[in-house]
C-alpha cells in the first residue's frame, strides 16, 4: 500500500524527511506561538472558545467560535456574556451578567499605591465608584443563561457570587458555525486520529 | 502540476479565503450603522416585601418589586447584520458603603424587525435584592434600559435606549397582609 511512498522517499533521501519534519514542526510552532501571543495581548488564558451548550441560545449555538477579551481592572457590566470557570466545574460555562456587586475588601499595599496612581483616571472609567482610596472594590457577578430560566447559583459548584478571578474572559466577537469541527472531532475521537494522520503523511511525502 | 490534489488544494484555498474576506467586510460594515433610538421608561411604582429566602431558608430578606413602563422604537437597531437583541432592563444605585450595583430586573430577547417596536407594562421578572438583605439604607436607584446588539457575524455592541429621569428612592418594607 504505501509501497510507492516508501520509494519517494527513499529516492528523496533523508535529508528531505528531514526537511519536512522540521517544516511539521515549524507549522506547529507558530500555531502554538500565535495562540499564546493571542492570549497575552487579551489577557485570557483562553482567548477563542467554541460554544459546546444551547443554553446561550438563540445568541449562541453548538460549534459558534467565540472571541474573548479580559482587560485587567476593567469591570464588568450587566449584560456582557462572559466564559467562566468555577473551581471543580468540569467545563468553561458561556452566560450572560445578571447582577454586578461591588464589595469593599482592605486593600494591600501595592493595590493602595495602584488606587492612588490610577485616582486620576478614575473619572472616565467611573462604573466601580471608589470613595476610600485605601479599600479595595471587588466586584462579585451573578450570571444566568438566556436559554435558562434561573440564575448560574446551581453552576457555581457552592460559590454564592462569581469572582472575577473565576473569569476567563467577555465575549466580543462572533463566528457561527466554524467551531463545529472540533465539536465533531471530540464526539468521534477516530476522525481526530485519522485527519491528523493524513496530515502527517502528507506534510511527508508531498514534494515542493 | 495539474493533478487532482493540486487542483482541491488551489480551489479549497481560493474558496476559504473568499468566504472570510466576505465575512470580514460584513463585520467591518455594521460599523456603518450608528443609530441609537431613544425610548420612554418610567417607573410607576415601587414596593419592598420581606420575605424568605428559597435557597437559604431561615434568612429571611427584602425583595423589591417593581412596575415600570417601556415604550421604545428599536427597529432602526435592526439592519443586514443583525442577528438579534437583547433588552434589558436594569437598576443601578451605588449602595451605603459607596459600591455600584447593577442589577438586571428584566429582559427580552428581540429576534424580528417587526418586534422591535417595545411597548411593555410590567413588573421585575428576575428576584430584586441587596447584598445586604436589607433595602433600609440603600439610596435611591435609577433605572436604565439597555440593550446588546448580536450581530451574524462580529463584534457585539452595547447600547442604552433609556434612563428614568430621576433617582427612585426604595420605600420602607411594608408587611405582606395589608392593615
Amino acid at each position: 500500500m504505501f509501497a510507492e511512498e516508501l520509494k519517494t522517499i527513499r529516492r528523496l533521501g533523508i535529508r528531505h524527511v528531514l526537511l519536512q519534519l522540521l517544516n511539521f514542526a515549524s507549522v506547529i510552532a507558530s500555531g502554538l506561538m500565535i495562540w499564546k501571543g493571542l492570549g497575552l495581548i487579551t489577557n485570557s488564558e483562553s482567548p477563542i472558545v467554541v460554544v459546546l451548550s444551547g443554553s446561550m441560545e438563540p445568541a449562541f449555538y453548538r460549534g459558534d467560535l467565540l472571541f474573548l477579551t479580559n482587560p485587567a481592572n476593567v469591570p464588568y457590566h450587566t449584560g456582557d456574556i462572559t466564559v467562566y470557570k468555577v473551581p471543580g466545574g468540569q467545563i468553561p460555562i458561556v452566560h450572560r451578567v445578571l447582577e454586578t456587586r461591588g464589595v469593599v475588601r482592605r486593600a494591600s499595599s501595592s493595590a493602595k499605591k495602584a488606587a492612588a496612581k490610577g485616582l486620576a483616571d478614575e473619572g472616565k472609567e467611573g462604573a466601580v465608584l471608589r470613595t476610600q482610596p485605601e479599600a479595595e472594590v471587588e466586584q462579585l457577578l451573578l450570571t444566568k443563561g438566556d436559554n435558562n430560566h434561573i440564575d448560574d447559583i446551581d453552576l457555581y459548584e457552592g460559590l454564592e457570587w462569581l469572582e472575577r478571578r473565576h473569569v476567563v474572559g467577555k465575549v466580543r466577537g462572533f463566528l457561527p458555525y466554524i467551531g463545529y469541527v472540533t465539536i465533531a472531532m471530540n464526539d468521534f475521537p477516530k476522525l481526530k486520529y485519522a485527519l491528523l494522520g493524513i496530515l502527517g503523511l502528507v506534510a511527508l511525502v508531498q514534494r515542493e | 502540476m495539474h493533478s487532482i490534489y493540486a487542483r482541491i488544494n488551489n480551489f479549497s484555498a481560493f474558496l476559504s479565503s473568499c468566504i472570510l474576506t466576505l465575512l470580514g467586510a460584513i463585520a467591518l460594515s455594521s460599523f456603518l450603522f450608528t443609530a441609537n433610538p431613544q425610548g420612554d421608561l418610567s417607573v410607576l411604582s415601587v414596593k419592598v416585601y420581606p420575605g424568605n429566602s428559597r435557597r437559604q431558608p431561615g434568612l429571611s430578606q427584602e425583595y423589591t418589586f417593581v412596575n415600570f413602563n417601556i415604550s421604545a422604537d428599536l427597529t432602526p437597531l435592526f439592519h443586514w447584520n443583525t442577528k438579534q437583541l437583547f433588552l434589558y432592563l436594569q437598576a443601578e444605585y451605588t449602595d451605603a458603603k459607596g459600591v455600584r450595583n447593577d442589577v438586571v430586573i428584566w429582559d427580552r430577547i428581540v429576534r424580528r424587525k417587526e418586534e422591535a417596536v417595545i411597548n411593555v407594562v410590567g413588573r421585575n421578572k428576575y428576584v430584586f435584592r441587596d447584598i445586604s438583605h436589607s433595602f433600609k439604607n440603600v439610596p435611591p436607584a435609577n433605572y436604565s434600559l439597555q440593550y446588546n446588539l448580536m450581530p451574524h457575524v462580529g463584534v457585539l455592541t452595547y447600547g442604552e435606549a433609556g434612563r428614568t429621569t430621576e433617582p427612585v428612592p426604595f420605600p420602607p418594607a411594608q408587611d405582606f397582609v395589608s392593615r
